[in-house]
């Protein structure tokens, strides 16, 4: 599903260059659910950002569902996120003045999916994350753990191939994080690819695969026992 | 590019936002308002000075004659000219095409009477084509015509203050009055808006009064319209030959400016063209001055809108909106802001000067308003200027980066 070859990026802020990735060479199969660990500065961040098309890589190689990534203008960064890509940030990044059901179908209304349509599905996908009595809430109405299963049902919308999360704990107490990484399992298991950046190693645990970063390279990629997250519900 | 649901994120971001809106279109509105009142002032500046010329045909040329200044051709100064018949005929045959109507004048004042009331009023001689000339309206009866000419008949057209004075609620038509002891039939009765003095006039065949009073063809001023086809231009240069020519025929020094008064409304007219011309374009220069600083307002509120809805950019745009669904957001939201409260104030000004208009009737300033014109301009403006005002806004946020906009904070 995702191939990485010999990818480099580095950051310039004036004369100085921070040189972030250094040569990763990482695949990732379809079904699979990753951890991709590392302390800050590691740049687990940065190698995110490049698999979302969120930033441009400066040597090697990406290939995603057996299409190049590759020389992107804006727009066409933005249709391939829209039909590849779905999200999940650390601050969950809904808009606040739009309720949830609306929050979820956004990426519908990129695709220039009707209304009538466009609610329909996100309604389906809110009730596959057990929000349906919440559908017409705005997200200050609604606490961080249901948050941040909006904005998963919002990944989840345009039917993506790969779902990329960003600390989707970050901001979590222990309880509702392990109740979100149940639904991500849960997502997991019907076979959808998901990826996670987290520096927690109870989360980590909670993967199939876990993929060490340090200084732009990886150090350790092995696959674990997967912990499931309900048995700390 | 108009669907429904570009509409609904529109109005979502504008409802939510209630305050910033109001303040962004305040500026707008506040712009246009002062637009269409600085508009409407000038307006009615210009109908008060065209109110000031009367109603008398726009293009008179009047010609009445004083005592001359310069001695000349073997004439001392201080000589008396007198017009007469031969010099309208004189005009009449050498600008066939430059004139339109033309008549001799004299006026005399007479004491008229009927029954038991009497009062003092001018009467003015004249020929059937100063009608046209003075711009008098018929309210009763006849103008006089040609064959009261040819016949000399003692007939008069007065005015409605006239009639109203001598014969109170009586119809005058076909009744006599005497002036100056000599009975005259009344053949109509005039008015004259916008110069209430002259209803206090009367008309009377100009061959009556020659015959009746001095019998000859002395008449005191030469009135003519000239044609209406010319240009200022063309006007001026008409009055000018007449002056030249009639200064040759009556022997006065050609540089004697006291001579001869020929009086062009074209002149005046321009004049206050002019005036008004200059007021309508400084006025429009102010509100376009004042607009562009709407603009920069809106532009400024929206690059700070923009700054605040950067997050929410970044989250579209991750989420698959192209840089150009971003930009129309933009712009449609500022395009909307600035129509609807732009002809929200144009609509207020609109609504103050309809009240104000029919209040106001100084000498100066009569009647403001706003025409169709102005109205459709404003629009147009409105709509470029927000399409300005969203334009580096939009294309700024174009360019916002998700990553920069997502970073955790």
């Amino acid at each position: 599903m995702i191939e990485i070859k010999g990818l480099h990026k580095s950051y310039h802020m004036g004369s100085n260059s921070l040189h972030v990735l250094k040569g990763i060479n990482f695949n990732v199969k379809e079904g699979e659910l990753v951890a991709i660990m590392g302390s800050s500065g590691s740049g687990k961040s940065t190698l995110l950002n490049i698999l979302g098309m969120l930033d441009s890589l400066d040597e090697g190689e990406y290939i995603l569902d057996g299409v190049p990534i590759k020389n992107l203008n804006e727009t066409k960064a933005a249709n391939y996120r829209n039909k590849f890509l779905g999200f999940i940030f650390q601050s969950f990044n809904l808009i606040n003045y739009k309720s949830a059901w609306e929050n979820v179908a956004l990426p519908l209304y990129y695709q220039g999916v009707n209304r009538k349509e466009r609610k329909e599905r996100a309604v389906k996908h809110l009730a596959s994350v057990g929000l349906e009595p919440w559908i017409d809430h705005l997200p200050s109405e609604l606490s961080g753990g249901q948050k941040q299963r909006v904005a998963i049902a919002r990944a989840l919308a345009a039917e993506p191939k790969v779902m990329l999360a960003d600390e989707p704990t970050g901001a979590l107490d222990s309880k509702t994080s392990y109740e979100v990484m149940d639904l991500i399992q849960k997502i997991n298991d019907q076979g959808k690819t998901i990826l996670v950046v987290t520096h927690e190693d109870d989360i980590a645990q909670m993967c199939k695969r876990v993929v060490h970063l340090k200084d732009g390279l990886i150090v350790e990629d092995t696959l674990v026992n997967q912990v499931r997250a309900s048995e700390h519900v | 590019m108009f669907s429904r649901d570009l509409w609904s994120e529109i109005f979502h971001s504008i409802r939510s936002n209630k305050l910033r809106t109001f303040l962004t279109g305040f500026s707008v509105a506040w712009g246009i308002f002062i637009l269409v009142l600085l508009l409407a002032s000038v307006d009615g500046m210009q109908n008060g000075f065209m109110k000031q010329f009367g109603d008398d045909a726009t293009n008179s040329i009047i010609v009445f004659p004083s005592t001359t200044t310069k001695p000349y051709g073997g004439f001392e100064k201080g000589r008396r000219i007198q017009l007469d018949n031969e010099d309208v005929d004189f005009i009449k045959r050498s600008f066939p095409g430059y004139y339109e109507y033309i008549s001799p004048r004299i006026s005399k004042s007479v004491d008229a009477r009927h029954l038991s009331e009497r009062g003092n009023y001018t009467i003015n001689a004249v020929n059937p084509e100063n009608i046209f000339i003075e711009k008098v309206t018929i309210d009763k009866g006849r103008f006089i015509n040609g064959s009261d000419m040819r016949n000399t008949s003692k007939v008069v057209v007065m005015g409605t203050v006239v009639a109203q004075e001598l014969f109170k609620q009586e119809d005058p038509i076909g009744k006599n009055v005497v002036l100056n002891g000599l009975s005259y039939k009344v053949v109509g009765v005039f008015s004259d808006d916008g110069n209430e003095r002259s209803e206090r006039n009367m008309y009377t065949p100009i061959t009556t009064l020659q015959r009746l009073y001095s019998n000859t063809t002395d008449v005191d001023r030469i009135s003519l319209t000239y044609n209406p086809t010319f240009n200022y231009a063309e006007a001026i240069n008409f009055s000018d030959i007449i002056e030249k020519s009639l200064k040759r025929r009556l022997i006065i020094d050609p540089d004697d400016q006291g001579a001869l008064y020929i009086n062009n409304y074209a002149e005046g007219f321009a004049d206050v063209a002019n005036f008004t011309g200059m007021l309508s374009m400084i006025s429009i220069a102010i509100g376009v001055l004042i607009l562009i600083a709407g603009i920069v307002g809106i532009g400024n509120i929206l690059v700070f809108i923009i700054k605040e809805r950067t997050k929410e950019i970044g989250v579209r745009k991750a989420l698959g909106a192209k840089p150009f669904d971003v930009i129309k957001l933009v712009l449609m939201e500022s395009v909307i802001i600035t129509s609807i409260s732009g002809l929200g104030g144009m609509v207020f000004a609109m609504g103050l000067v309809s009240l104000i208009s029919p209040i106001v009737d100084a000498p100066a300033f009569s009647n403001p308003s706003v025409d169709n014109a102005t109205v459709i301009t404003s629009t147009i403006v409105l709509i470029v200027a927000g399409l300005l005002a969203g334009l580096i806004p939009a294309v700024k946020a174009a360019k916002v980066k998700p990553i920069v906009a997502l970073r955790a904070d």
